[in-house]
């Protein structure tokens, strides 16, 4: 077997690998031979069928059985020998002249790029420091009676923050238009759902009154056709309500899950929550800026095999967010190509830095994990019961856990610097 | 063989090669290949259509009527058709490719 290789574009190569002539076609005589022990032909008995006439009907397709063996048991063998690192599957090209007797392949294909891992001396990390305060608490246990509230209907004029029930029908230079009905619709005043201006002007109406609400259509109105017009609105108000929202008590906190309704430990849950939250957007972040450090100090080419291959997987993930909604439509590769790129590009820095450094999660840390992930369900020992039941599912683990100590093993060669801030900040910033 | 037999006939005087164990024996022998032909044909008509369609120099002709053979269906007699068969020899040096086409 001889091996060249040529050097395509970028990561492309193409082997070219030449077969030995004569044991293919040993092979297939002995193929052949095999075969008219118990070739039925008709005209013939059983095995009594000439070599010659077997060779004129099965020659070829026996050909090309061996030399598809031939090709894919050397294909390994030839990329061993020629010290490559192949991506993807591999394009073959036969390279047959059966006159000469010469049997030979050019495969195609892409090779993982070259790495040396370089330092990331000298750059930087920002760390954010925030800590959970009785502010932030408060804001989450009023953020959480928000979602509770009720609304009671009132007998007086709607206030801002009322709820309003109303019939409208809008109209443009007199004409009634597309979209501009509506029977019982609610609205809320205050919450700038509707077009500027329109909530604001149902202040002062009771249930009965039928305003006129004059408003414009703000020019980026998502309707071309509507944008920048001004309209009237008749409007009928049905019911005016306003919002009461659940005091904090026994049985608000019990909704919650706290069965004994204890406001301390109530209050303990959400901060624990709280603070889980923040460590886990600290360490995101962290973790977001060594990742660019990393993929700005290790530029690489990226195989295009490996692009498409993710490509398509975050293409996948992304249709089965839409929960099939989008399935009729093929969502564009480029929509997809950056982060793919990153990704993959990510993939291959971190698995080299891995090697490197010889990573591999220990159990404690895996077990760690586990618990932390665990410790925000009702009962944390299913979690873990769970994870620890299967394979597949601890090794994804595990594989958080490698990523981790990658983070950690590369802030010893940043700098890191923390920088005060807040939980609502940090929070705010990231949704 | 000269020509002189229009084309048109000594296109439909070959209806098929025979081919099995025996014929393929003789071909290998004595340069003998074996065809079904036409009930009327006669051995010139056969060398010529033999030399026409294959592009090869014959030597010699010989034919045969094969009887048809008698069946018996219930109380009825029947009798399969009869056909003719040729065996061509070529001239040394020619041979036919059947191609594997029985």
């Amino acid at each position: 077997m001889q091996v060249s290789v040529e050097t395509g574009d970028g990561l492309t190569r193409r082997l070219k690998v030449e077969l030995p002539a004569e044991e293919i076609e040993q092979e297939i005589d002995k193929r052949l031979q095999n075969y008219a022990r118990s070739a039925r032909l008709p005209g013939f008995r059983p095995g009594k069928v000439p070599m010659r006439m077997l060779r004129q009907r099965y020659g070829d397709s026996v050909r090309r059985e061996v030399f598809g063996e031939r090709v894919e048991a050397s294909f390994p063998q030839a990329i061993a020998e020629s010290e490559l690192r192949p991506v993807g599957r591999p394009e073959i090209e036969p390279d047959l002249d059966q006159a000469a007797g010469h049997y030979g392949y050019v495969a195609e294909f892409e090779i993982m790029p070259e790495l040396t891992l370089q330092s990331l001396d000298g750059g930087s990390v920002i760390r954010p420091q925030a800590e959970v305060t009785e502010a932030d608490v408060e804001e989450t246990l009023e953020h959480m009676r928000q979602q509770r509230k009720r609304w009671e209907p009132v007998e007086r004029v709607a206030a801002s923050g009322d709820r309003l029930t109303l019939d409208f029908e809008g109209q443009i230079d007199g004409e009634p238009f597309e979209g501009g009905r509506g029977e019982d619709v609610q609205l809320e005043i205050g919450a700038g759902r509707f077009i500027p201006g329109f909530e604001e002007q149902l202040i002062g109406a009771s249930v009965g009154d039928e305003p006129v609400v004059e408003v414009t259509f703000p020019d980026d109105y998502q309707q071309a056709a509507l944008a920048g017009k001004p309209a009237r609105f008749k409007v009928v108000v049905k019911r005016v309500e306003e919002p009461i929202l659940p005091a904090l008590d026994a049985e608000l906190i019990a909704e919650f899950g706290i069965e004994d309704g204890d406001l301390e430990r109530f209050r303990a849950d959400v901060r624990a929550n709280l603070e889980r939250e923040l460590a886990q957007r600290t360490k995101a972040k962290v973790k977001n800026q060594v990742m660019d450090a990393l993929l700005e100090a290790n530029p690489l080419p990226v195989p295009a095999a490996l692009l498409a291959e993710e490509i398509e997987s975050l293409r996948q993930q992304m249709m089965q967010n839409l929960g099939g909604a989008g399935s009729e439509i093929k969502l564009p590769d480029e929509l997809f190509a950056e982060n793919a790129r990153r990704r993959v590009a990510l993939g291959l820095i971190i698995a080299e830095v891995i090697k490197q450094q010889e990573l591999s999660p220990d159990p404690e840390r895996v077990r760690a994990t586990v618990e932390e992930m665990a410790a925000s369900y009702d009962d944390p020992q299913a979690v873990i019961d769970h994870y620890y039941a299967d394979r597949q599912r601890l090794a994804a683990i595990e594989s958080i856990v490698l990523e981790d100590l990658v983070v950690e093993h590369l802030l010893e060669q940043l700098q890191v610097t923390d920088e005060p801030t807040s939980f609502s900040e940090l929070t705010a910033q990231q949704q | 063989m000269n020509a002189g037999i229009n084309q048109e006939r000594l296109m439909k005087v070959l209806l098929g090669p025979i081919i099995s164990e025996k014929t393929s024996l003789i071909a290998d022998q004595s340069a003998q290949y074996t065809f079904k032909v036409e009930p009327t044909a006669t051995k010139r008509e056969i060398g010529q259509a033999v030399e026409l369609l294959f592009e090869v120099k014959v030597d010699s002709v010989q034919v045969l009527n094969v009887k048809g053979k008698a069946k018996r269906f219930g109380a009825r007699l029947g009798k399969r058709p009869g056909w003719r068969k040729a065996y061509v020899r070529l001239a040394p040096g020619n041979d036919i490719d059947f191609g594997g086409g029985a």
